[in-house]
């Protein structure tokens, strides 16, 4: 919590101010009764002291002066807090967003994506509410409330204490409740969330829900959650509605009370006027709209506490990448990895042993296997995603673990096995390896990826607009636009994970030979589980269960290499054996 | 529980367009409760004008006592005291109980019965409306829309019950009591209420803008988070963050804006309720001392025009959200009243032999561009026909003809003879199990996920499928085995094993007839190896459609049909197909061209 509202640190003068100004305008607020009280007492009643309505008219000026200034300083107030707030709750996103980016891949799939999300927006939001609250009316209502006390000591001390022990006791059952209700909203929010993933799995996969025939049950997993959260929603509802009715009656009581009881004490003499009473029963109507408001945020205060604690644990996560200033290196191409092995955090089994391999410059080499034979952790050591847990991975006989991942990364252009684009045009995605490419290249790196077609149809050209997550175009576009790009970026090393798992044969077929034309002399490392992909490159690497067990040519693997052969025959069917 | 919406008089004549008799007339189910809540506010409102009546009168009371000094003050206070305090009991108990109704009826009904129709819908709404609209669309008017309409209908109905009936009592009780000091009090309300509504236009264009640069931010950061890997293998973290603080900064900027217009409301509203409590003043002190009029009737009036300011408070309260209210009830009606899926009721008749001919078919998604064209195929019962072609020529399509996901747009398809338009869909999806390229796990056990399609498949049964589908190894090597949980974006299990598990999910279903959408392309090869094994058991007997870009897997179909834009170009065998040397030839001689 602290180190969320450090944020708030540049903010605090403003944040004063606004506090002094909500301030003096809570204080004219309460000025109002009293003098109220005094046209009533004085004005009106101390007919004897002359010009009655003189000073009726004169303590009129002055309460409209009062308003005036209330307004004035009521606006300023707003005016200043949502300045600091809203400079606050963006100083919070972009430190959110940042720290996001300097966590490691680890850390990040064990958040997710979708909780990142949802941190980064309706946790930040509810931050940015709680904020504005405190800052805002909460600030002013124990000014409020102590002030009224105050005055209306002043006006008669005992009466006062009907005041005094009204309020906290209203607090008090208020704090019991937001307590109580509490609960409710956990299980509420649980099952609205679950709601909401059901929907989405339902969507996901509404045709094998068809195909067999479950869409029945499908939606009584719906009704179901639904029912659960409404249920929890209502009950806290309508325990939360007694709030204001409460603080209604426990407040009028002390107003009853307190005329009843000043009418007693003004019998007896106590110097007390009707005037006072009157303030007085008007200042309980100003601290009653005070609780009345108080109590929602009261209650939405658990809300704000899971905000607090989901996004701490971004701020205070601890898989950080090193960072280590880029130096701008230019690598040869050449790369080798020692005795490299990864086993990932708490799991008993590496997924990658004793991996030996020398990649020389300018090789077009591949890396084959079948799922989780560890080509993907392999792909993301390479980009310096994550570190060997034993071995070293270098880069020109550069441990890659001392240097900058930016620099590592810089020199390896990569196309992964999600082609992941951004909205915005094609153009922009594209450039995105290469900012100052003229228009030239790009349609280029197109054309060699096969997708210039696709593109010069469009009236747009290069400057077709992609939506998020590329919707508007099949997965098979998604992905040659991605292979454009990782070619456009100028690099020593290309690696190309699983990128072409969504063409077909022949498109893949024209877009290696364009590749190898154009990526002649370039370090080229294809990781793949199809072997057509594979078969042509310089030399194999065939990977299993986080092994190597087998390198060498298409030709000699076949001979050598058991688990290749097999591959091989799996998908090929034999014939050009 | 957010602050209560409600609609302003003045766009009454806009409040009762199609939206809103629409609202009104979803109330109907619960317009017994409605109208109870009514009379309770009604009640209440009359609470709401005795008790200011009642303290109006023992101030009287007290100011008649320092003329007089009769004694037995505290004596004769009592009654009225009491009473006081008996009508503000009675005020507490019944705002309570209003909530109570309100609650439990208006709010459960939107809240749960809205959801409940809109997952109703859901169910007999096409596929191509569900491939059209992104899930994030239809999960926001389902969760977000609803709970706003919940949020915002129960405080309508408050409104409009209590609100304008509370401040047309009040005004009538004022000029009851004194019309001269009503006179301020009712000509500066409609003025408050003026200029909150003026804010609250304004203030609503802000909002607008807010809630839309939210939501590109929302988009942003979900691109940013989803693309992770890409963003840094690229060095774009920079870059990006740049973009996400200047949309960031944007955003807050209207924010101000939009917060401040919301919050000056109140005190200017508060402000014209304190200029209408001068002005009584100034008026009620001339007319006390000039024509003498009890101080009590001031004390009511000034009392009175406070209760006056809090229903206009909710109503200006109301006033920004009004069009916010309708935008999402209008969201949610253009949902349910989306057009259905025709369904017929026919049945099949058993048994299923697996012929399947498809006469003369033409079919497209997109009217301007036809895709199929008069496709005719004809397959035995028994055979295994492969459907090749290259990205985009609409291999998937025949799946979702066959599926009756989409339906065609002229011709006949008939299983056993029988044109499955008269067949019911679910009936005819019965005799198709269906592997598709997409994974699809709900979140539940493995064992109810492979038990999908049969769901009274017994432990020992799901295992013998989970066996022949080579899933049973790894199945088992789970933390809880069979009991596991699982998901769509669960790492327990690898993408191939979710793939196997679809395939066990299949063996399970044993249906008639077999569906293999490139079934194969995330499975490990040698596991595929075993698989093949299984599927050729499982083929066994029944009509497949298999569909492949690895072209070795079906060499041995029976019919291979290959596709190219949509157009069947060539049909026949492997081997005829590849004598032919025309598109297939082509496509099968690339898998080795370097």
């Amino acid at each position: 919590m602290r180190e969320l509202l450090s944020y708030l640190k540049p903010y605090k003068g403003k944040i004063a101010l606004a506090t002094c100004l909500m301030a003096i305008a809570a204080v004219c607020d309460l000025l109002l009764p009293t003098l109220m009280s005094n046209v009533l007492d004085k004005g009106v009643y101390g007919a004897a002291e002359g010009d009655t309505f003189g000073y009726i008219l004169r303590t009129a000026g002055w309460m409209l002066l009062t308003c005036l200034v209330s307004l004035a300083s009521v606006a300023g107030g707003y005016w200043v807090v949502y300045q600091a707030i809203s400079g606050y709750t963006w100083s919070l996103r972009s430190a959110l967003f940042r720290k996001v980016h300097t966590m490691t891949l680890t850390e990040v799939s064990r958040i997710g994506t979708s909780n990142l999300v949802t941190r980064s927006t309706h946790d930040v939001g509810t931050l940015n509410w709680v904020v504005s609250m405190l800052c805002g009316n909460l600030i002013i209502i124990p000014l409020m409330f102590l002030g009224g006390v105050v005055l209306c000591m002043r006006k008669d001390f005992q009466l006062s204490l009907v005041i005094l022990c009204a309020v906290p006791l209203l607090l008090a059952v208020m704090l019991w409740m937001s307590k109580k209700i509490a609960h409710l909203w956990d299980v509420s929010d649980e099952y609205c969330d679950r709601q909401n993933d059901l929907v989405r799995e339902r969507l996901r996969g509404v045709r094998v829900i068809r195909a067999f025939d479950r869409e029945m049950r499908a939606h009584e997993r719906v009704t179901d959650a639904t029912r659960v959260m409404s249920e929890n929603m209502i009950r806290a509802n309508v325990r939360m509605s007694i709030i204001d009715p409460l603080a209604g009656f426990v407040l009028n009581t002390a107003a009853v009370l307190i005329v009843y009881l000043g009418g007693v004490r003004m019998e007896r003499g106590s110097g007390l006027t009707p005037g006072d009473v009157f303030a007085m029963v008007q200042y309980i109507a100003i601290i009653l709209g005070a609780i009345v408001s108080v109590s929602f945020a009261i209650v939405a205060l658990p809300h704000a506490r899971v905000a607090v604690r989901r996004l701490s644990q971004i701020t205070q996560s601890q898989g950080l990448e090193e960072d280590r200033p880029a130096q701008g290196l230019t690598f040869s191409g050449q790369l080798a990895l020692e005795h490299v092995g990864y086993t990932y955090p708490g799991s008993p089994n590496p997924a990658l042993t004793d991996l030996n391999l020398q990649i020389g410059a300018g090789e077009w080499v591949s890396v084959i296997g079948g799922t989780g034979s560890g080509k993907t952790t392999l792909a993301e050591l390479l980009l310096a995603f994550r570190t060997p847990t034993e071995g070293t991975l270098r880069y020109d006989g550069q441990d890659a673990a001392a240097l900058s991942p930016k620099d590592v990364r810089a020199n390896v252009s990569c196309c992964l096995q999600k082609s992941m684009l951004y909205a915005g045009t094609v153009a922009e995605n594209l450039r995105m390896g290469k900012p100052d490419a003229s228009d030239a290249e790009l349609w280029e790196a197109l054309e060699l990826a096969q997708i210039a077609d696709f593109l010069r149809e469009k009236p747009e050209g290069l400057d077709f607009k992609l939506e998020q997550a590329a919707t508007n175009v099949s997965g098979g576009q998604k992905q040659r636009i991605a292979i454009a790009r990782a070619l456009l970026k100028d690099a020593p090393i290309y690696l190309f994970d699983d990128s072409f798992s969504a063409l077909d044969f022949l498109t893949e077929a024209k877009v290696r030979m364009a590749m190898n034309e154009k990526l002649a002399g370039r370090t080229r490392i294809v990781i793949t589980q199809r072997v057509v992909s594979a078969m042509h490159c310089d030399r194999i690497f065939v990977l299993s269960n986080g092994a190597l067990v087998g390198a060498g040519t298409h030709a000699e693997l076949l001979q050598t290499c058991p688990i290749y052969r097999e591959i091989y025959l799996s998908q090929t069917g034999g014939e050009a054996l | 529980m957010k602050k209560n919406k409600e609609p302003q008089p003045k766009k009454k004549r806009r409040l009762l367009d199609e939206t809103t008799k629409r609202l009104i007339h979803e109330l109907r189910p619960i317009r017994g409760w409605v109208l109870l809540s009514a009379c309770l506010s009604l009640l209440l409102i009359c609470c709401a004008v005795a008790a200011p009546k009642l303290m109006g009168a023992i101030v009287d009371e007290l100011y008649v006592w320092t003329k007089t000094h009769t004694p037995d003050l505290a004596k004769r206070l009592l009654p009225g005291a009491a009473l006081l305090f008996g009508v503000y009991a009675l005020q507490s108990a019944m705002s309570y109980g209003n909530a109570y109704l309100l609650n439990n009826f208006v709010t459960r009904y939107f809240t749960a019965g809205l959801r409940i129709r809109l997952s109703e819908k859901l169910r007999r709404l096409p596929v191509s409306y569900v491939d059209k609209t992104p899930a994030g669309d239809v999960i926001d008017r389902m969760m977000d829309d609803v709970g706003y309409m919940a949020d915002t209908i129960y405080g309508l109905i408050e409104v409009l019950l209590s609100g304008f009936l509370q401040m047309f009592v009040i005004a009538l009780i004022l000029f009851l009591t004194d019309w001269r000091m009503a006179i301020p009090v009712v000509l500066l309300s409609p003025l408050s209420v003026l200029l909150s509504a003026k804010m609250a236009t304004l203030g609503e264009k802000h909002w607008d803008k807010h809630f839309n640069l939210g939501g590109e931010l929302t988009a942003l950061a979900e691109e940013a988070y989803t693309n992770y890997p890409t963003t840094k293998a690229f060095n774009r973290e920079d870059y990006l963050q740049k973009k996400y603080d200047d949309l960031s900064e944007r955003h807050q900027r209207n924010g101000i804006f939009a917060n401040f217009l919301s919050s000056i409301v109140q005190p200017v509203i508060i402000f014209v309720d304190a200029l209408a409590y001068i002005v009584v003043a100034v008026v009620g002190g001339w007319l006390i001392v000039h024509r003498g009029i009890p101080i009590g009737t001031v004390v009511t009036v000034i009392l009175f025009a406070r209760q006056i300011s809090s229903p206009l408070e909710r109503v200006a309260f109301g006033l920004s959200n009004v069009q916010h209210v309708k935008a999402s009830a209008r969201r949610v009606f253009a949902l349910l009243d989306l057009p259905e899926e025709p369904d017929p009721v026919g049945t099949v008749q058993p048994p299923t032999r697996g012929r399947v001919e498809l006469r003369h078919v033409d079919f497209s998604y997109d009217p301007e561009k036809p895709l199929i064209r008069d496709l005719s195929i004809d397959v035995k019962p028994g055979q295994k026909v492969a459907i090749v072609g290259p990205t985009g020529a609409g291999k998937t399509t025949i799946v979702n003809l066959l599926m009756r996901f989409y339906d065609i747009a002229a011709g006949q398809i008939l299983i056993d003879g029988q044109d499955v338009s008269q067949i019911s869909r679910s009936e005819n999806r019965k005799l198709f199990a269906m592997v598709l390229q997409d994974t699809w796990l709900f979140k539940g056990t493995v064992a109810e996920n492979v038990a999908y399609g049969c769901p009274d498949a017994t432990r020992e049964q799901i295992e013998r499928a989970c066996d022949s589908a080579y899933c049973d190894r790894f199945i088992r090597r789970l933390p809880q085995g069979y009991d596991t949980v699982i998901s769509e974006d669960s790492t327990a299990v690898s993408a191939g094993q979710k793939q196997l598990l679809t395939i066990a999910r299949a063996m399970l279903a044993n249906r008639p007839l077999l569906i293999l959408d490139e079934a194969t392309s995330n499975v490990d090869t040698r596991t595929e190896l075993l698989i093949q094994k299984a599927m050729d058991r499982l083929m066994g007997g029944r009509t497949c459609f298999v569909i492949a870009h690895r072209l070795s897997t079906i060499v041995d179909a029976d019919l291979i049909l290959v596709l190219r834009d949509g157009q069947i170009v060539e049909q026949g065998t492997h081997r005829a197909l590849l004598a032919k040397k025309g598109f297939y030839a082509e496509l099968y001689n690339s898998q080795y061209a370097i």
